[in-house]
């Protein structure tokens, strides 16, 4: 009974660490967002529980330790995959920074 | 000039310029479904100015732009680090099949309706010493006897069928890999060809289709094998493994020939036996290789260890006891004695057919006598293979191949994930405005901040889960 009344109340542990694996797939900012206060909210639930809803977040922490290895490779990719846009983004803003002054200078020619 | 026909030429190249424009743009809702396709910007120039009077009072009068062609927006970086992640993706696709492929056979009750099978390695081990302990009580009795040769047998079929069906995945795994280098090959010479026709058409610019042409192929490749890519002169390109062994030059290509060493194909670049380096080199032919050549034989030797010590033993202290007919020291081996570690497993039977030659009394004793069965008995719970006992030892080894499976799932679910951001991006990049690329980047910033702080704090929950369980377990 007490895990189901657990479970009626946080969503497993598990559901979560794959929902923010697959947010962070997509590149789902908001879903994220909303998944950090989630993460906040039951961090500050974590300790006062009684023994018996611990064992089950106890248990539950232990299901979730493969995805939760998963999700911390998955943000190690993103890491690396943002270095590289950042560059890009670099590379881009020089060749247009670059362009931008003389472009606009001589527009009157199309207008 | 300055003149009412400056004028009109001037509106005339603009119209002109926007015509070419629209052709662009509807060529790429044209191309919007084709594959491969990245949509083209127009370019335009802006036309020589007309300088009218001189000095410094001089003005200068725009003649207008003309559109000189469309730029693909395609981004080589972008295509080069989805092409690097799609070669880690595969190789760990292919791999991870492979794993899967092995830890189903060592699965209890994995479905088969064979009564052998590798998943019960495990229950056999422990049936034929138990076979033993039964014998000790009625070491003369025919049935106990029996018993031991036919848990003998189970043990030892389950074993060598095990070791067989290894061999067989591994022989699969040489043809699937011999077959990528076929493809690799193909690909090769159409990247070759493709570069000569860039480097003649747009030696200076983007080559538009061929372009997008030379991107297809490029990701199949890092599909099928790990490679580096070396912009060349004249948008060129050269392509080598990511050991370095040079595929294509321009326009030239290198094929990979194949040959069988040690009843194996191997891989050979300008006479050089590359196997090694394409294993750890990334794609399908890397996960391929590293599964024939890393990770089935690890399980196999596995597998032989265990053979060959259970085998060792069990023959060992048969011959040092006295059987049913009284041969003292003289018994015969139970096991086919294996001469080496390797092809253990595989050739692991029970070479006895007469119960009585099993040696349950100790050496001088009289055939009523049980020490040489508790003997073997107790072999059960010695460390007899690599330091553990044999139950242990295959227990640990199934849970060593569950672990690798475990880590190679995981790897492989990160790349595949890093492969949709970076398609994500990509798409960003190609197809809407700079607005809107901006606004892709931001939103990459805001998933990774976030997906920070969703991982400390799971972190730190999990972490204090765990230990709060265990307070409220001792409790």
């Amino acid at each position: 009974m007490t895990e189901l009344r657990v479970r009626a109340v946080y969503p497993e542990l598990k559901q979560l660490v794959s929902e923010a694996s697959r947010a962070l797939a997509s590149l789902d900012a908001n879903r994220l967002e909303e998944l950090a206060l989630s993460c906040q909210a039951l961090n500050r639930d974590v300790a006062p529980r009684s023994a018996a809803e611990r064992a089950v977040l106890a248990r539950q922490a232990r299901e979730a330790a493969g995805d939760l290895a998963v999700f911390g490779r998955v943000l190690e990719a993103t890491r690396a995959n943002l270095k590289v846009m950042r560059r890009l983004r670099q590379l881009h803003d020089g060749r247009f920074g670059y362009g931008d002054p003389e472009w606009s200078g001589n527009m009157h020619g199309h207008d | 000039m300055g003149t009412i026909n400056s004028a009109f030429s001037i509106m005339s190249q603009a119209l002109e310029a926007d015509q070419a424009a629209l052709n662009v743009t509807a060529n790429n809702v044209a191309n919007a479904n084709t594959p491969g396709y990245t949509e083209e910007r127009p370019d335009w120039q802006q036309n020589a100015p007309i300088n009218i009077g001189g000095g410094i009072n001089g003005m200068q009068i725009g003649q207008g732009v003309t559109e000189t062609g469309a730029t693909s927006q395609r981004d080589r970086v972008l295509n080069e680090r989805l092409d690097q992640q799609q070669q880690l993706a595969s190789a760990s696709s292919a791999r991870l099949s492979a794993l899967n492929a092995v830890q189903t056979l060592f699965t209890p009750d994995s479905g088969s309706t064979s009564s052998s099978s590798a998943g019960d390695i495990g229950s056999d081990i422990t049936s034929f010493f138990d076979s033993f302990s039964s014998l000790e009580a009625n070491p003369t009795n025919n049935a106990l006897r029996q018993n031991v040769l036919s848990t003998g047998s189970t043990l030892a079929g389950d074993i060598s069928n095990a070791a067989a069906s290894l061999n067989a995945q591994r022989t699969a795994l040489d043809q699937e890999a011999a077959g990528v280098a076929s493809q690799v090959n193909s690909l090769t010479s159409a990247l070759a060809q493709l570069n000569l026709e860039i480097q003649s058409s747009s030696p200076n610019g983007d080559a538009g289709v061929l372009e997008d042409q030379r991107q297809q192929d490029l990701s199949q490749l890092s599909q099928l094998i790990g490679i580096n890519q070396i912009t060349t002169e004249n948008n060129g390109l050269s392509i080598t493994t990511t050991s370095g062994q040079l595929l294509v030059s321009e326009g030239q290509s290198f094929q990979i020939s194949t040959g069988i060493v040690n009843g194996v194909t191997n891989f050979f670049a300008d006479g050089n036996n590359i196997t090694p380096q394409l294993a750890s080199g990334g794609g399908q032919l890397g996960g391929y290789l590293a599964a024939r050549d890393q990770d089935i034989p690890s399980v196999l030797n596995s597998l032989d260890q265990l053979a060959y010590n259970v085998s060792t033993q069990v023959n060992t202290l048969n011959n040092g006891g006295t059987d049913q007919a009284g041969d003292n020291g003289n018994a015969g081996d139970i096991f086919l004695q294996p001469t080496q570690v390797e092809g253990s497993a595989l050739g692991m039977s029970v070479v006895i057919t007469d119960p009585n030659h099993i040696a349950a009394a100790s050496l001088g004793a009289g055939t009523g006598d049980n020490s040489n069965a508790i003997a073997l008995a107790n072999l059960a719970s010695q460390a007899i293979v690599n330091g553990q006992t044999p139950s242990n030892y295959f227990s640990n080894f199934v849970t060593t191949l569950g672990s690798t499976v475990q880590q190679v799932q995981t790897e492989n679910a990160a790349q595949n994930a890093s492969i949709t951001q970076l398609q994500t991006q990509r798409d960003a990049l190609s197809s809407v405005n700079l607005n809107d690329e901006a606004s892709s980047m931001t939103q990459f910033e805001r998933s990774y901040q976030a997906a920070a702080q969703v991982f400390t704090m799971l972190n730190t929950i999990m972490a204090s889960a765990l230990n709060l369980g265990e307070q409220a377990t001792v409790a």
